[in-house]
């Protein structure tokens, strides 16, 4: 009948909005009998916490909503959709009984969460997670530099399918260079040899990994081609990872990018209109500061006049 | 008062299990399947339990001698299935029993090979035991509609179970042949039956209690095994009060309800089964989750309508939103009735076995009228009603559906609503599923399928019979039975049809867990005191949409004490809801120490409701003898903690 009862670890999952604000999510402790509303956590911003019973801390217990659902963080909404599904049917009490209570509780609210893209970005951003495509690094500046004046198009080498056979160094080392780490080359300098060169090396690619870019694009795709630090949740451990297809990813990231900049446009724009009403007091201050900016002006101009004349008065002397 | 609800695999509280020398005459009484007349409902219930607990005492010898004789061939197939919850559907005016038979879900049939019963019981004076009473499941007698209609038997009880005379429904019901007697101050109605030329009282429960006792006896019969376990389906605007009568209902039968299912999220999961075993077709077993398919499933019969939008892939299927209202076939065919007799009331309002026979021919003439209407333009009444008046007149569809336009206006918005509330547009909907009796109104299916945009309506289900193949189903998944081909593998996950929230100062209603949101669900609301200094506030908990508590069902109270003297607006008084899958409610509350993290004292849990009768009075009551002094409010919104989404 009780809830908690045939589960040893009762979890619950919090969600603090801004760092410093209290966090109050409840943790339903469970004891043999029955589950006594516990407590509250304040302060301390970590996503999730769990409280066990005897059994003390079990490893399994899902660290946050991603993991729960057994989705990557930047999966789609059909991707979150399916997952919940498929494990809609394997815990759901009707299917697994009582025991499937907690689990179950936990997906409704984690797919809740994570459906709705207004409260999934408040999630991720309240967890420090938000997903490394997602621009918040991109300095805006690409990675190679650039020999002569800007061109209306650069070299560009998709490492993610780049095989690492140095042809492409070999014919134009200035040009190009090898990242040892990754094993990979990628663009040094923007047209640092001849033309003559640079046209050998693009077919020399085995894999046809080197591709002329629109000069604008290059700095999203040498962002997001270098492999970013990933961090670890889960079963989805650290490591490093970039995207799949680097063109997409980009086309995608420009959108989103563009879509902040409206949004903070709207809402800058929206300031204005919410400014408060002044009040009297600080009609009279601004008044007073009018007026004596003008006096200023007159005085100046007096001033001036007054030197103009004295400096005449010198000359006729 | 304790309910019995044993838990899934348990068979029942050792506790209960005590010697209790009412046991013996409890179990003869049941297993003649006839009730004696008891005093108030009080102490039906009691014995109800006891009832119940003898059954399962002595489970094994009164009914497994009836079916020793033929199992011995299939034992094994018998073992598996032998706690597989059965489906039963109870309408207002017809039943039925489905059940899951280890390939497929078959329907049960009386001894006069129907599908589809009639709902009621017949109140007959027998002199050897008392009483005995029969209903539509009985296979003894057939009783034509026309005894049916004499006053002696009681049906629609669907439409008057849980609710309080002063309800609109149980004054409609007014009409009926039967007695239904309101005072007007919140209790239960007064009904009774003519036996004898006497009208001999009962109850909405205990009718349905008859009812389902027989339905019981019929399918332990048919299917040679005990059956304990059952789901059944109930409307969507059935409150949590309506729910719990339903649930003691069975509980007098000796059924334990292991889900009651909204009808259309029965509907839907049959919805889920068929969609995927298509997909399993084309795809020859593929991932199946591909394509999502949204539904609109309106289900009208003769006591309720309920509208609820569906998504559903891979055989799970999610119910977006839901909505109901108490109106049925018995509202068209009332209107109907007041049609052709504008001075019905007057008429029938005395009640002498003349008129309510008259009446009774009146009401069957009208429903054949409407049955007609749906494949023909006009119809001819012609009915003599006996005390020497005769009614010859033509019926018009045209005619009709102008007297019906109020019921047509309010199916219009309901799926209205419902789309709003599952922020769907027409063209967002790929099946229109039509199920229900009056469903097959025209005017009803054109204007269910208008407003879905939708040239025709969802093939392959059967308007009567959809709602109790998808119990039937349920009941097999919840009783953890699985298919090797998968049919079973499927799933509905419910919603809550109405919001639950408490009462705050100034008689506001906060809702602390939305409507439609998916269950299993747990969520907590912080409060705070009105007072300074405050030590004890009333936690008072409703059920509704309505933004004052009054327009809302009260499912109970208690008292949150021992909070730490502050002044008001200061104290933290955490107000926590969980529904289980079973759709229990309980509700977590109590007092924070101030300024930590830690509860002041041990927390309330209660099973919500805990009210029986007169509900209504007891709002009332309570503001009357407490005034505002245990008050709760809310914490400002920038102040009021993070509420996980």
């Amino acid at each position: 009948m009780i809830s908690c009862s045939r589960n040893p670890a009762a979890f619950a999952f919090s969600m603090p909005d801004k760092p410093g604000k209290v966090d109050r999510t409840f943790h339903f402790r469970s004891t043999s009998k029955t589950s006594v509303y516990n407590a509250r956590s304040r302060g301390a911003a970590t996503g999730i916490r769990c409280c066990s019973g005897k059994k003390g801390r079990e490893d399994s217990v899902p660290r946050n909503y991603y993991e729960l659902l057994g989705v990557s963080t930047d999966s789609t909404p059909q991707q979150i959709k399916d997952a919940y599904r498929s494990l809609q049917k394997k815990h759901h009490p009707d299917i697994a009984g009582q025991k499937g209570h907690d689990y179950t509780l936990m997906l409704n609210q984690a797919y809740r969460t994570l459906m709705r893209e207004e409260s999934r970005s408040r999630y991720d951003t309240a967890c420090g997670r938000r997903s490394e495509w997602s621009g918040s690094n991109f300095s805006g500046l690409g990675y190679s530099s650039w020999n002569g004046p800007l061109g209306s198009q650069a070299l560009f080498v998709d490492e993610h399918r780049c095989i690492g056979c140095q042809e492409c160094v070999h014919h134009a080392s200035e040009t190009f260079e090898m990242d040892e780490a990754f094993g990979s080359a990628r663009v040094k300098v923007q047209f640092g040899d001849h033309a003559k060169n640079i046209e050998v090396s693009v077919d020399s690619c085995p894999v046809n990994c080197i591709h002329w870019v629109d000069a604008e694009e290059l700095p999203l795709l040498e962002f997001l081609v270098r492999p970013q630090p990933k961090k670890a949740y889960g079963v989805f451990g650290g490591g490093w990872e970039r995207p799949a297809d680097v063109f997409a990813a980009a086309k995608s990231l420009k959108k989103q990018l563009k879509e902040q900049e409206e949004k903070k446009h709207n809402r800058d724009h929206k300031g204005d209109a919410e400014i408060e009403p002044e009040t009297p007091a600080q009609t009279k201050a601004r008044y007073h500061a009018g007026m004596k900016l003008q006096f200023q002006e007159l005085l100046q101009m007096f001033g001036r006049l007054g030197e103009f004349f004295v400096a005449e008065e010198s000359k006729e002397k | 008062m304790p309910l019995w609800v044993p838990e899934r695999s348990q068979v029942a509280p050792a506790a209960c299990l005590s010697p209790s020398p009412e046991a013996p005459r409890a179990l003869s009484l049941f297993s003649s399947s006839s009730f004696l007349p008891l005093p108030n409902s009080q102490c039906l219930v009691w014995r109800t339990d006891l009832l119940v607990i003898s059954l399962f005492r002595m489970a094994e010898q009164p009914y497994t001698v009836a079916s020793d004789s033929e199992t011995t061939g299939d034992d094994k197939s018998q073992s598996a299935f032998h706690d597989l919850a059965i489906g039963i559907e109870v309408g207002t005016s017809k039943c039925s029993i489905a059940v899951w038979n280890g390939a497929q879900v078959e329907l049960l049939r009386n001894t006069r090979k129907q599908k589809s019963m009639r709902s009621y019981v017949m109140f007959k004076d027998d002199t050897s035991s008392g009483e005995a009473s029969s209903g539509g499941a009985s296979n003894k007698t057939a009783y034509e509609e026309k005894e049916i209609l004499s006053g002696s038997a009681i049906f629609n009880m669907k439409r008057l179970i849980g609710r309080a005379d002063t309800d609109p429904i149980v004054h409609a019901s007014k009409n009926l042949p039967f007695v239904v007697q309101t005072l007007g101050i919140g209790v239960k109605p007064f009904i009774a039956a003519l036996v004898n030329n006497v009208w001999r009282s009962t109850t909405p429960e205990e009718v349905l209690a008859i009812f389902l006792v027989e339905l019981k006896t019929m399918a332990e019969v048919q299917l040679k095994r005990l059956i304990r376990n059952v789901v059944l389906t109930i409307p969507v605007s059935f409150n949590r009060f309506q729910q719990i009568r339903v649930e003691r209902a069975c509980a007098m039968a000796g059924l334990h309800v292991l889900r009651l299912m909204p009808e259309p999220t029965a509907v839907a999961l049959l919805y889920a089964q068929q969609q995927q075993q298509q997909q399993q077709q084309s795809l020859h077993g593929g991932m199946g989750s591909g394509c999502e398919k949204v539904a609109l499933i309106f289900n009208m019969g003769a006591g309720y309508c309920d509208v609820a939008t569906t998504a559903t892939a891979g055989g799970v299927s999610q119910i977006k939103a839901m909505q109901g209202c108490t109106l049925g076939g018995e509202d068209i065919l009332k209107n109907v009735l007041y049609h052709l007799l504008p001075n019905f009331d007057s008429l029938y309002s005395n009640r002498d076995t003349n008129k309510i026979r008259s009446m009774g021919l009146l009401r069957i003439a009208a429903q054949d009228a409407i049955h007609r209407l749906s494949t023909q333009s006009s119809v001819q009444i012609n009915v003599d009603l006996g005390d020497g008046t005769k009614m010859q007149r033509v019926l018009h569809q045209s005619e009709f559906e102008e007297v019906n336009r109020n019921v047509f206006e309010i199916c219009e918005k309901l799926i209205k609503l419902c789309l709003a509330d599952s922020k769907l547009a027409a063209e967002d909907i790929n099946d229109v599923i039509l199920v229900g009796g009056c469903s097959r109104i025209p005017k009803i299916r054109s204007l269910v399928l208008g407003l879905c945009k939708k040239e025709k309506e969802y093939e392959g289900m059967d308007a009567l019979e959809a709602a109790v193949t998808g119990a039937a189903l349920e009941g097999a998944v919840a009783s953890g039975i699985t298919d090797p081909s998968g049919s079973l593998d499927m799933l509905t996950i419910q919603a809550t049809p109405l919001s639950l929230g408490i009462r705050v100062h100034g008689g506001g209603f906060v809702p602390i867990i939305q409507r439609n949101t998916a269950i299993p669900v747990r969520k907590s609301t912080i409060f705070t005191t009105t007072q300074d200094g405050q030590t004890e506030a009333l936690i008072v908990v409703y059920e509704g949409d309505g933004k004052m508590v009054e327009e809302n069902h009260l499912m109970g109270y208690f008292k949150v004490t021992a909070i730490p003297l502050a002044p008001k607006g200061t104290a933290e008084i955490s107000v926590c809801m969980d529904i289980d899958a079973a759709n229990t409610l309980r509700v977590f509350a109590g007092a924070m120490m101030l300024g930590t993290d830690r509860a002041n004292s041990p927390f309330f849990e209660v099973r919500m409701p805990t009210l029986d009768d007169a509900h209504g009075w007891c709002a009332q009551a309570l503001v009357k003898t407490h005034g505002s002094a245990l008050d709760l409010t809310t914490i400002p919104k920038e102040l009021q903690p993070q509420k996980v989404q």
